[in-house]
């Protein structure tokens, strides 16, 4: 840096030592990723999807597996940056590494079912997951905003390619290319971001950067600040926080489902990562100046989150919604700012991953050949059809809600605990209060799943309740209660759904009928729609046979692929079991925070 | 050897599991076995860490055993760990002994049962959660397993859902538990406020933390909790309805197991309870006063289980008195010896059931002495050794109870003494009207007609009944007064300091005991002569008795009609105007603020590029605005 | 690193001439690029942009910089965007009168200006650790400008520089992805349906009062926001 020491063009390059287990798993991936293209466009014919599967598997393995290597290596020998301090090596960034191996692993699994029924062959749809996982592994271990940048580049491209790769739906299409056009805006802001983060502090690198801020005080640090402004806001697009999360519903529901359960994962983690690192460690001196912008933030992410959630009726949408709340939730140990909301954030980011998975896996399934049946009526009888299905996405919903014994219950829990440790208390308690909003729409899906379709009476298919799950005994057997063969459309109504969103006192009677009506998934066209609100369009614009037709359709059973049933079987084992068993996941979070260096 | 405690728990929990998974396949009657060995295999595990802490010198006998970590959220360390030492043990044997006993009685009690496997999988389930609940070493995985038996004794009350009052005494089960786990809830909640630890040891060695007020609030708190569990008052008429389960869940959980955690706990928390006078005072009372209103009850009841339900409330109020008193020793010596005549009594009685095909009425039993010879004979042991009747086991445990009270408290004493006459006569009633006197089964009683023959139950059955009516009449010798008192030595350890001694010279300890003696022996002659001939006395089983003191009605004029009207009020007023237009101006500011959400949510990239920059100049601003004032 | 922070040197007035001449290159081109209707008269303007950007590196004594600027983009990659503006026809033009936010354009304008303002409110008086004019003058010649950022690219940024070709391969795979064809076996059958079913990504219906209405919404609504994208250059000839 020192402008006397000025260099010679013959002098030799000293290459800086390149420890190369320090990027092993970004290697495996990047690697593994451009040998099965390469594979891919030797062979005469589309590569079978059953090959890139099982690729992909053992690519992500192998990655997950050294990144295992990397946490005992840094656990007995210490956490180490490497490159010339372009990357560090410590326990957040192998945890990273592995909950985006995990996400791998698991849309991998869930994505060799959707190729298959959506006739797609080849390897596109697993290689660009895999190089946007190592995007995403490199904004976890970045020491450097260059390679913040590029991980948040790498990883977000291939996101757009990815969410645009149902080519017969234009939703996809449409999706990706507002996904790219925001994503590109953002990333301009964000690269702006950096230029004025160098131009204050005169480097990239986050450890320097760090070093610069505790040993100068900088009077009128403007420059610095309206860098970090915009790092923030390229940081929040990612992850998805409101007021600039707009992208995130029609991505979401315009995306192939098994790749929005992955960009919901991944894109998550990795912002997430990049953001605690950047803000938590390096402008950890300035939290006075960011925390408040965190804070504000957090608050209309989680109420907003939460209740346009509650006004949707295309599940993709909810859960776009839903995970729009959850950010919200993970920006609270963010705005922490302390170890404790590091970790809590690092259990946030790990166990939501399984949750959010497992739960677009099933969407998957029941988007059905062409990916479009969302609408939250088709799930009406689900727990008849297919109990076991279900039975899982209640599970994988009531996690996401927080229910206890489930690790989403803890993750919330640790996030606010920390939120109210750092002093935000009235943040947690907004926090609680969305979670209590959120919760209703997540009971609202199980609460159709577990409802008779109309006209079929009493499903047989409901019993199994009784016997192999006799632990569920009591309450499951409430479940089904109520629901009678008598005039079922009264009787749910009157049951489970009030009429919540009525506007006004006088048109509840409507109300009601409109909620029997979406609940029982009859043809739209009967209803007489008597309050004359500016909201209501005439209904009968659906055809009443294509209505019918599609009734017909959302009856039958989905088939359910063996891999995708094991990757469904994997998110509620891990929901589950760390839900009742917390320690080891919690002690591997607050370990990750421990070999955290700044 | 001490290091095979944790199989305790396990066998019955692979129990459990392997029953849930293969149950159904395999029947009847392999399931019940399967369950039985399980328990089998808990009891044989405890009998060895038993010995292997008889092994250790008396002060040494206490060993933590962790597992994993189960909860580490910030200053709440919970583990899942095993405390063993005499008191956990002592609880341990009799639990998994007698569920064993009990297992293999259900065997041919359940064998007709449509939901026999079902029958098992909640039985090991308990046995599971029962263990869990003695032997955790704190307060958090107590309370699971509290829960857990709670939950298992709702299902098994409930087994018979398809009758209506089987069901309703399921849900008033749970419902009084409730209001007890709202005590523990609070207790534990408190303890970790001053103490920061839910740990039993890091607890008792903290004490000095608790205030006095806080030490009362703790005791009350904790005894709220055993009052829903052990069915003292005010939260004891469950316990009667709770009698629509199978008769070896009555005996099982609703006699000898479940209903004493409450007293198990007290004793657990002992050095919380020493820290407060006015606390054990309260639980004195309140124990002694169950003790005497439901012996009065248990006088005038007509149905077989009802009696011994409202004796074993009895019962466990002298358990209660005997732990307010700081007489934990006797009050543990009761409870093993309880444990053993009341689950022989219930399940003798249910051996009277099965024969009569489920008559439960008193007026429409006896003389079966001749037809039930084995259940005559055992049946006989019971209701000796629960009169007092020495040499048996409920003469010398009551004994000890009494003679700490009388030490204690005069007053008590007398009340003590009054409860344990009416012990003797209601038990010796029930006892004539059901195997002496006339055969009135064999007449039609309005509009029921004559029952069959009955018939001796099978071996599976009689077994466990011979065990019982043996450690019945034999339960004593674990702590006769003039031995060197085994019980009191190995139990002596965990009370140490909070202990009452009695001090009581060898003389009076006779005299007391011979005044038990007389008491027992005048109950058995006044029952004699009321009852020996004649089954219905109107006279002395007035409604008041009855109807359990009116205590159904009082609650229900309490809180069940307030409750009602309450309810009402809400349905007509809170619900239709306040909440529904709380729900609608909710609703209506959702719908509102969803559409402009939704006007924002174009699809327009513009727009939403526009919400960015938006965000951007929000924070740029707050950004200016601080570098301007600062 | 201290020694930079408190000499502060002032600028030259060519200095300044050469930066505010510069400047307003690259933003009249930038405006250009968004004001003109003829898809190639917004190419030809980003080349004044980028030729702009050139002159502030050479102010820079970024020389190697400032060739690569103009060889490189305004060469190659405007070139590029020409040859695709002409191949898919330079008489296309995009219907963005139809405005579903009131206000936008106003709006948009106003927090331009907003942001603008902040950027340049948090920067004037603030202290940059870089950007500072050398006391003595040059530090070295053109070519050693090239040498440093070569050593640079090689030991400071070397794993960035080798990250980009993650990147690089990224942007590769995902055009040929979305170039190529969806394989002609499969059925229309499917896309048809899903249009029907009309699942358009902006039906953020109602529940309640909506629901029964939402489809044909939902429907409209996907048409409305394909035309919605179009400014984004997605429409094929």
């Amino acid at each position: 840096m020192s402008a006397l020491a000025v260099v010679t063009a013959h002098s030799t390059i000293v290459l800086p030592h390149i420890r190369y287990l320090a990027i092993l798993p970004e290697i495996v991936m990047l690697g593994g990723a451009v040998l099965l293209l390469g594979i891919a466009s030797l062979v005469r014919r589309p590569l079978r999807v059953t090959v890139s599967t099982v690729g992909t598997i053992v690519i992500a393995g192998t990655s997950l597996g050294l990144a295992l290597w990397q946490w005992a290596d840094i656990s007995s020998h210490g956490p180490y940056t490497a490159i010339d301090h372009a990357v560090v090596v410590d326990g957040f960034s192998v945890l990273i590494t592995i909950t985006v191996a995990c996400a791998m692993i698991l849309s991998a699994l869930v994505g060799d079912g959707y190729l298959r029924r959506e006739g797609v062959d080849g390897c596109e749809f697993h290689v660009l997951a895999m190089v946007s996982a190592t995007g995403a592994m490199f904004m976890g271990e970045a020491n450097d905003l260059i390679i913040v940048f590029l991980g948040l580049e790498i990883m977000s491209i291939a996101l757009y390619v990815l969410a645009a790769m149902n080519h017969r739906r234009a939703a996809s299409g449409e999706a990706a290319l507002k996904y790219f056009v925001l994503g590109g805006f953002s990333s301009a802001v964000f690269i702006y971001g950096v230029a004025l983060t160098y131009g204050a502090t005169g480097t990239t690198n986050l450890t320097q950067i760090a070093d610069f801020l505790s040993h100068n005080v900088i009077a009128s640090n403007g420059v610095l600040l309206a860098g970090l402004s915009l790092l923030l806001v390229g940081f929040l697009f990612k992850v998805a926080a409101v007021p600039f999360h707009m992208w995130t519903p029609d991505v979401y529901q315009g995306a192939p489902s098994p790749v929005t359960g992955f960009m919901a994962a991944v894109a998550k983690a990795g912002g997430f990562a990049a953001l605690l690192r950047v803000f938590v460690s390096s402008f950890g001196t300035l939290q006075s100046d960011w925390r408040p912008i965190l804070y504000a933030v957090a608050v209309i992410t989680l109420l907003f989150g939460a209740g346009v959630a509650l006004v949707q009726r295309d599940v993709k949408r909810v859960l776009a919604y839903s995970s729009i709340n959850h950010a919200g939730f993970v920006l609270l140990g963010v705005e922490a700012a302390t170890a404790q909301g590091v970790s809590a954030s690092l259990y946030y980011l790990f166990t939501y991953t399984f949750m959010t998975i497992g739960a677009f896996a099933v969407v998957t399934l029941l988007g059905r050949r062409g990916d479009g049946h969302h609408d939250i009526a088709s799930y009406r009888g689900l727990a008849g059809r297919q109990p076991l299905l279900a039975l899982a996405f209640a599970v994988l919903l009531l996690a996401q809600a927080g229910a206890p014994f489930t690790t989403g219950f803890l993750a919330k829990f640790q996030v606010v605990d920390a939120s109210v440790n750092a002093g935000s208390v009235p943040l947690a308690v907004i926090a609680m209060v969305s979670a209590a909003i959120a919760a209703f729409f997540y009971l609202r899906i199980g609460l159709i799943m577990y409802t008779p379709v109309a006209g079929k009476g009493f499903l047989p298919g409901i019993e199994p309740l009784d016997d192999d799950e006799a632990n569920a005994g009591p309450s499951g057997e409430s479940e089904t209660d109520g629901t009678g063969d008598a005039a079922p459309a009264e009787l749910s109504a009157g049951n489970g759904q009030r009429p919540v969103w009525s506007g006004t006192e006088g048109a509840v009677v409507v109300r009601t009928q409109l909620n029997a009506e979406l609940l029982l998934d009859t043809a739209p066209g009967e209803v007489q729609v008597l309050d004359p609100s500016e909201d209501i369009v005439e209904a009968d614009a659906v055809d009443d046979e294509t209505a019918a037709e599609s009734a017909a359709e959302d009856t039958a059973k989905v088939p359910v692929p063996a891999l995708a049933a094991l990757a469904i079987g994997l998110c509620v084992a891990v929901t589950v079991v760390f839900g009742v068993i917390p320690a080891p996941l919690i002690d591997f979070a607050h370990k990750a925070t421990l070999l955290f260096i700044p | 050897m001490l290091h095979v405690a944790f199989l305790i728990p396990l066998f019955p929990l692979v129990g459990f599991v392997v029953l849930l998974t293969f149950g159904r396949r395999l029947g009847n009657p392999l399931a019940g076995w399967i369950g039985t060995i399980a328990v089998a295999g808990a009891f044989v595990a405890t009998i060895i860490t038993f010995a292997g802490l008889l092994g250790r010198p008396s002060n040494a006998r206490e060993f933590t055993q962790s597992y994993f970590s189960w909860i580490p959220v910030g200053g709440l360390q919970v583990k899942w760990a095993v405390l063993v030492d005499p008191l956990s043990i002592f609880m341990c044997l009799f639990v998994t002994g007698v569920s064993m006993l009990i297992h293999l009685y259900s065997i041919g009690y359940m064998h007709e049962d449509r939901d026999y496997s079902k029958f098992f999988i909640y039985l090991n389930a308990f046995v599971f959660s029962m263990v869990l609940l003695v032997l955790a070493n704190n307060l958090l995985v107590t309370f699971v397993g509290w829960e857990g038996v709670g939950v298992c004794s709702y299902w098994l009350v409930a087994f018979w859902f398809e009758r209506d009052s089987a069901a309703s005494a399921g849900k008033k089960a749970f419902m009084y538990n409730r209001i007890g786990d709202v005590g523990f809830l609070l207790a534990m909640f408190l303890i970790f406020s001053k103490v920061g630890s839910l740990n039993y040891l890091t607890i008792f060695s903290h004490t000095h933390l608790l205030g006095s007020a806080t030490a009362t609030a703790a005791v009350l708190l904790l005894f709220l909790a055993a009052t829903g569990k052990s069915a003292q008052i005010p939260l004891f008429n469950w316990l009667p309805d709770a009698m629509e389960g199978p008769t070896p869940v009555s005996a099982l959980i609703h006699a000898a197991t479940m209903v004493t955690a409450g007293v198990y706990l007290l004793c657990r928390m002992n050095p919380i309870l020493g820290l407060s006078s006015d606390g054990r005072w309260v639980i004195a009372i309140i124990g002694c006063a169950t003790a005497f209103v439901a012996a009065t009850i248990a006088s005038s009841q007509h149905d077989i289980k009802k009696v011994l339900a409202f004796s074993t409330v009895s019962q466990i109020g002298y358990m209660v008195l005997a732990v307010g008193c700081g007489a934990y020793i006797a009050a543990l010596f009761l409870m093993v010896c309880h444990a053993f005549y009341k689950g022989l009594l219930f399940l003798a009685a249910g051996s009277v059931i099965h024969g009569l095909e489920d008559e439960q009425e008193l007026a429409r039993m006896g003389a079966l002495r001749k037809w039930l010879p084995w259940t005559f004979a055992t049946f006989l042991v019971g209701w000796l050794a629960i009169a007092g009747i020495p040499p048996l086991a409920g003469f010398w445990s009551k004994g000890d109870v009494l003679a700490n009270v009388y030490a204690k408290s005069f007053p008590l004493y007398v009340a003590g003494v009054i409860t344990a006459f009416l012990t003797a006569y209601y038990m010796s009633r029930l006892f004539y009207l059901t195997f002496t006197g006339k055969a009135r089964w064999q007449e039609a009683a309005g509009d029921q007609p004559a029952h069959h023959t009955p018939h001796e139950s099978p071996w599976v059955m009689r077994i466990p009944l011979l065990v019982l009516a043996f450690c019945a009449f034999f339960g004593g010798v674990l702590d006769l007064p003039w031995t060197n008192r085994g019980l009191n030595n190995f139990l002596g350890p965990v009370f140490a300091g909070t202990l009452y001694h009695d001090n009581l010279s060898m003389t009076s300890q006779w005299v007391l005991l011979a005044i038990d003696g007389v008491i027992a022996v005048a109950g058995l002659a006044v029952a004699w002569v009321l009852w020996r001939v004649t089954a219905s006395r109107p006279a002395l089983t007035p409604a008041f008795l009855e109807r359990v003191w009116y205590w159904d009605d009082f609650y229900d004029a309490l809180i069940g009609r307030p409750g009602q009207a309450v309810a009402r009020f809400s349905a007509t007023v809170i619900d239709a105007k306040v909440i529904d237009g709380a729900v609608n101006g909710v609703a209506s500011l959702v719908k509102s603020s969803s559409t402009g959400a939704r006007r924002l949510q174009t699809g327009y990239v513009r727009n939403y590029a526009l919400g960015i920059v938006l965000g951007l100049a929000a924070i740029l601003v707050f950004m200016v605005s601080r570098t301007w004032w600062s | 690193m201290s020694g930079i922070l408190t000499a502060a040197v002032h600028p030259t007035i060519p200095d300044l001439i050469t930066f505010i001449v510069a400047g307003l290159m690259v933003l009249a081109g930038a405006v250009g690029v968004i004001l003109s209707r003829n898809p190639v008269h917004s190419a030809l303007s980003l080349v004044l942009t980028l030729f702009g950007i050139a002159v502030l590196f050479i102010a820079q004594q970024a020389e190697f910089l400032a060739a690569v600027q103009v060889i490189v983009y305004a060469g190659a990659i405007v070139v590029l965007f020409l040859f695709v503006i002409m191949f898919l026809g330079v008489d296309k033009r995009e219907n963005i009168e139809s405005d579903p936010l009131r206000g936008q354009r106003p709006l948009a304008v106003v927090l331009m200006v907003v942001v603008l303002a902040a950027v340049i409110a948090l920067g004037v008086n603030a202290h940059w650790a870089t950007g500072v004019h050398h006391l003595v003058g040059r530090t070295g010649t053109p070519a050693s400008n090239t040498a440093r950022l070569g050593r640079s690219v090689f030991t400071t940024y070397l794993f960035a520089f080798e990250a980009t070709a993650g990147l690089l391969v990224i942007a590769v795979v995902g055009a040929v992805v979305l170039a190529r064809r969806p394989p002609e076996s499969t059925g229309e059958a499917d896309l048809e349906e899903s249009e029907a079913l009309g699942t358009g990504s902006d039906a953020d219906g109602e529940l309640g009062d909506g629901s029964a209405a939402a489809l044909p919404e939902a429907a409209a609504a996907a048409d409305e926001s394909a035309e919605g994208m179009a400014p984004a250059g997605s429409e094929p000839a």
